[in-house]
């Protein structure tokens, strides 16, 4: 055996009492820094997929002309600036090789109207595809009543904490078209309030247009439907086909597009300053060579709205587009990539990552990660003050034994060693034992699968059930935080141990 | 030849408001292969002296050659590899490490030269011990050795490097004179067999008999070579 090893051994059995304590310490430390990775990696995981796969994708694109960044909970519901480009988008997003998929929406804010005159509501409106929606982001919601909206078909999905509100407010109880309202069905804590509940299935939504101007759409609800996980947050969000969102928002729908024939094109590629090529013959001037009795033709649009199959979705308004990448791509230096390609094409857009799109809902998970980080950091600085004291009365303690080592020519590297071989020695037993007992730990919670209805818990477990998770690289870093916990700790008691003379030794005696 | 020489060695101490005068200005000269016994009062620098030519402390003003070299400006590495390979210790208190046995204690200053095989540390402590009549106690931790039995591994341990001195601080001051007188006997065995040069302190008169030369010492001056 290496002769530091066998003295660092030796002292340990020696010091049997201060080992213990500084074994425990480490254990503890461990311990609780394994768990607390293994809370905070579910937490990542867990928010993954509560928020990125369930409602924003990894990355959120939005119009140049969105000032702040924060699209879906900002202050007094500002309005989201509209993309009218998706088609072009889309070719783009398609060829980039880290992008899984991607879902255009509309978000914005509406009232909803309380057709008995009280007071009106207001609920978030996500304009989308639905199969669409379903299909990028599956098991984010269910069904508790109704059903989903069809393909092609209008309507709404109203989640079960936006009806219990406007219950609260109006009265109103919104029940999917097609059903009566049914004591025996509804909630408990609504049944006392029976009387006095207004049902409908329609809802009249009255969104902000760009020009100052309101538009009122009558809306059929479809399902009621209950998130997943985070309802107080989501819960206000509305599902409605995204034709209905244009249509209630005031947006270019794709219905509203026209095919202007090509003998008419000509009207938008003569130069503005030719006035008299404007007025010549040629292109207004036609000779009306129709044989009597036809009807006129007419370049103009149709007021109503026809089905969303007879159109090119893509190419109405929206006001965001939700990125999924696929697995194991970096968000950071996707979004980079991806800003550069977007800037580079003058698509007008930029991409933002989700937590950035959520505002404070995104940096509250980043403070809660942030908060766990530091309790564990906390943890262990207190372990190493503790170590670090124990270490350096130990170093004192034994000043005529080092001090005879230095007299008999052991140089202060050799002691430097000894004293980190030591602690070494005793963080990977008691450490590595306290990891080791962290991974079981962070097993034996996993299965306990608790779960809570509370926003701010479910935030912190990152969905609705905790799910702590321990990877291979979590427990990398665990060793790699006791190896920086085990060098920081012997430093100074290195530095006591190095300073001690031969002198000391002889005058202690 | 002489191994050590001293120039006007002065060394003092601090003490609160006032100075202590340790050594006030030796001049020495020692020879190779010497026995040299310092002798003098407690206080009379016997140890300070001791401590300065052994590297383990640094005097004040003068100088001291050990060998070919002025140690007064060396760095504590060089200094280091000077107590590692030309001089040995031998502590009043024994001053073994606790954790290691004898051989191990004795095989220590070998190892840390990284010059030589295991076999061959093994073999030359182990010849040592025998050597100082410890061949039947080298698996015993200091603990384990009486009084005597430590002090012999200390002499061990000192000369298993082979070194051109070998410092002693009253080596026999907390034995009994039966076994005093033993260790004494395996110094000037030592001294006889490998002409390694010893100097040691005492103001036990019964230990001058055995030395060679003799250095008197008082307040801090040497009164009588």
């Amino acid at each position: 055996m290496n002769l530091i090893t066998k003295i660092a051994w030796r002292n340990i059995m020696r010091h049997r009492g201060k080992s213990l304590i500084i074994g425990a310490i480490l254990f503890v430390g461990a311990l609780i820094m394994t768990m607390g990775n293994g809370v905070i990696s579910g937490m990542d995981a867990g928010l993954q997929k509560t928020i990125v796969h369930s409602f924003t994708g990894d990355i959120v694109l939005i119009s140049d002309k969105q000032e702040s960044d924060n699209v879906f909970f900002e202050f007094l519901g500002k309005a989201v600036a509209p993309i009218y480009n998706f088609s072009d988008i889309k070719k783009v997003l398609e060829k980039q090789p880290y992008v899984e998929r991607a879902l255009p929406a509309g978000k914005n804010m509406a009232m909803v109207l309380n057709e008995e005159g009280g007071t009106p509501g207001n609920a978030f409106l996500l304009g989308v595809d639905v199969k669409k929606y379903r299909s990028m982001f599956p098991g984010n919601c269910k069904v508790i009543d109704g059903q989903m909206v069809g393909d092609n078909e209008h309507g709404a999905l109203v989640p079960a904490e936006a009806r219990k509100e406007f219950q609260a407010y109006t009265n109103i109880w919104f029940m999917p078209e097609g059903t009566t309202l049914d004591s025996s069905r509804l909630p408990k804590e609504v049944k006392p309030d029976y009387a006095s509940l207004i049902p409908k299935t329609n809802a009249v939504l009255m969104g902000f247009n760009e020009d100052n101007s309101t538009t009122d759409i009558r809306l059929g609800i479809k399902g009621i439907i209950q998130y997943r996980a985070l309802n107080s947050l989501w819960g206000r969000f509305i599902v409605i086909d995204i034709e209905s969102y244009r249509r209630c928002l005031g947006y270019f729908a794709a219905a509203d597009k026209i095919a202007i024939p090509a003998s008419d094109q000509k009207l938008f590629t003569m130069a503005d300053e030719n006035l008299d090529a404007m007025f010549s013959s040629e292109s207004l001037m036609v000779h009306n060579t129709a044989k009597k009795g036809l009807k006129p033709v007419s370049a103009h649009k149709t007021a109503a709205a026809p089905s969303p199959a007879a159109v090119d979705v893509d190419a109405g308004a929206y006001n965001m587009v939700f990125v999924l990448l696929k697995s194991g791509e970096d968000e950071a230096s996707s979004i980079k990539k991806l800003n550069a390609v977007l800037k580079e094409q003058k698509l007008g857009v930029r991409a933002v990552s989700w937590k950035r799109a959520l505002g404070p809902v995104g940096s509250m998970a980043t403070i809660i990660k942030g908060a766990l980080f530091v309790f564990v950091m906390f943890l262990f600085f207190v372990a190493i003050i503790i170590i670090v004291n124990t270490l350096s009365m130990a170093a004192i303690e034994r000043t005529t034994e080092i001090g005879m080592m230095r007299a008999v020519g052991a140089k202060k590297g050799f002691i430097s060693i000894m004293f980190l071989a030591e602690t070494a020695m005793l963080s990977f037993v008691f450490g590595g034992a306290g990891i080791l007992c962290g991974i079981a730990g962070v097993n034996v919670l996993a299965l306990c699968g608790w779960t809570s209805d509370n926003d701010m818990v479910q935030l912190l477990f990152g969905g609705d059930t905790f799910h702590p998770l321990l990877t291979s690289v979590d427990i990398g870093l665990s060793i790699v935080q006791l190896a920086i916990v085990t060098l920081i700790a012997v430093v100074y008691p290195t530095k006591v141990a190095q300073s001690i003379t031969p002198l000391d030794a002889v005058t202690r005696d | 030849m002489n191994i050590i020489e001293t120039r006007g060695l002065k060394k003092d101490y601090a003490l609160g408001t006032t100075t202590v005068h340790a050594l006030r200005g030796i001049d020495l000269a020692i020879e190779k292969g010497d026995f040299l016994s310092i002798v003098g009062p407690s206080g009379s620098g016997k140890t300070t002296l001791l401590n300065i030519i052994g590297c383990i402390d640094f005097a004040t003003e003068g100088s001291v050659r050990v060998g070919d070299r002025d140690i007064t400006s060396l760095s504590d590495r060089q200094i280091t590899d000077i107590r590692l390979h030309k001089i040995g210790f031998i502590f009043q208190t024994f001053n073994l490490i606790p954790v290691l046995n004898a051989i191990e204690n004795v095989e220590f200053p070998l190892l840390l030269m990284k010059n030589h095989s295991k076999m061959d540390v093994k073999k030359k402590a182990e010849q040592l011990l025998d050597a100082v009549g410890l061949g039947e106690y080298i698996k015993h931790k200091p603990a384990e050795l009486s009084g005597g039995q430590r002090q012999r591994v200390a002499i061990a341990r000192a000369l298993v490097t082979k070194p051109d001195i070998i410092l002693a601080d009253e080596p026999t001051a907390n034995l009994d004179s039966v076994t005093g007188a033993s260790i004494l006997d395996a110094m000037r065995e030592m001294n006889k067999r490998e002409h390694t040069t010893f100097i040691f302190s005492t103001h036990d008169a019964n230990v001058l008999k055995y030395a060679s030369h003799v250095v008197k010492i008082k307040d801090g001056l040497v009164t009588k070579e």
